[in-house]
């Protein structure tokens, strides 16, 4: 694969990895208005950055990069949904599954309160962390060196279990 | 809480955004391939819009420049020895700012959203937060305007009004604008007079570039 939006069939990519864009997307944006906006703002910078990709590089490196980046600037720019956009044949829906059981669900708010409630960069690292990227992989998409990213992984850690803890009392 | 817990509540997580849907997903992408959507959010990407405005404001400023070097050609008198100088140091400062000006458009142009996460976020910072470097420097050129018009003549025929009214409040514009030049700075966001200064949505984003820069470099060196 030479160039991500060279590839045969970007839609399969895209539903490949709908998961990680979901995910960041959960944890940059606490509304589902927002969470569609930045889905499509990532969908269309990948497509964009498509020619960027260096096939030498693990493509799971390259997306993530793409994908928290946009994140991050869209996050920052606190962006909402325009008007005239909602209306647009082009804009995405997001589907949410919603939980049946309640003490889950309660679970789940707190973790993704907890997480949104950690600056951009430390989100960031705590989702490659927990989708089990290597300290190398995760210090390699955020520009910091192996062991700053060790101090901070188990720092951050830290915080949410204790946030968590202070929730459920 | 344990790490297994926690790991457990993640996968769980995980597990509930993994079964959400995106809907109409194959059609937008295919839209995407078709370029039409390309071609319209090209359009309207933040990031080009100010790419053009920061392209006209340095066309305006070639000209601007192209103007003050017209003028300084033509004025190259004796008798004219103040405003030769003071156009030329006027010329200076706006030759400082159409390059800068430029500098911005190609640093838009070398944002790479796959570079990493403290790159990417860096160039951008950097990039609105230079706005207020360039007018800090810029405001250094406020006494030039005051000593266009000053010639040796008024010096020797009225020098009352030239050393008591003239002089005086051109010595007042050196001071206060090399007052701003040192001032203006981050450590002085929270002042009110600088907030007075710079008031407004652009200047806002501006010096919360400024603050997200030194954030960064905190970050990067934290342990």
């Amino acid at each position: 694969m030479s160039s991500a939006n060279n590839h045969p069939d970007f839609l399969a990519l895209i539903l490949e990895n709908k998961g990680i864009i979901l995910k960041i997307c959960a944890l940059y944006c606490p509304d589902k208005h927002s969470r569609e906006d930045l889905t499509q703002e990532i969908i269309y910078q990948l497509w964009r950055s498509g020619k960027s990709y260096d096939a030498t590089h693990r493509f799971s490196t390259w997306m993530y990069r793409v994908a928290l980046n946009v994140a991050i600037s869209f996050y920052r720019e606190g962006k909402r949904r325009r008007g005239d956009r909602s209306l647009s044949a082009f804009h995405l829906e997001i589907e949410e599954v919603s939980s049946d059981m309640s003490q889950e669900k309660e679970r789940f708010a707190w973790l993704q309160a907890c997480v949104q409630g950690l600056k951009e960069f430390d989100r960031a690292l705590i989702l490659l962390y927990f989708e089990e990227k290597s300290y190398r992989e995760i210090a390699e998409i955020l520009g910091l060196t192996e062991t700053n990213v060790a101090t901070k992984i188990s720092r951050i850690k830290e915080k949410l279990k204790q946030c968590i803890l202070n929730n459920k009392k | 809480m344990e790490d297994l817990e926690l790991s457990e509540l993640w996968k769980q997580f995980n597990q509930k955004i993994e079964r959400a849907n995106i809907l109409n997903l194959q059609s937008w992408v295919l839209h995407l391939q078709t370029f039409e959507y390309l071609q319209t959010e090209k359009a309207k990407s933040r990031l080009n819009a100010v790419s053009r405005w920061k392209k006209g404001v340095a066309a305006l400023g070639v000209v601007w420049v192209l103007f003050l070097v017209f003028l300084i050609v033509n004025s190259l008198v004796w008798w004219k020895l103040f405003f030769v100088l003071s156009v030329s140091a006027i010329l200076g400062f706006n030759i400082y700012a159409v390059i800068v000006y430029i500098r911005h458009t190609l640093l838009i142009s070398e944002i790479d959203n796959s570079e990493s996460l403290i790159e990417v976020q860096q160039k951008t910072a950097q990039l609105k937060a230079s706005t207020l470097q360039a007018t800090r420097v810029l405001f250094l050129q406020a006494p030039f305007y005051c000593t266009f018009f000053w010639n040796f003549q008024w010096m020797r025929e009225s020098p009352l009004t030239f050393w008591l009214i003239a002089f005086p409040i051109a010595v007042l514009f050196a001071v206060f604008s090399i007052w701003l030049y040192r001032n203006i700075h981050l450590r002085n966001a929270d002042k009110k007079w600088f907030k007075l200064l710079f008031s407004g949505r652009e200047w806002t984003s501006v010096i919360k570039s400024m603050e997200y820069l030194k954030e960064i470099e905190e970050y990067k060196k934290q342990f």
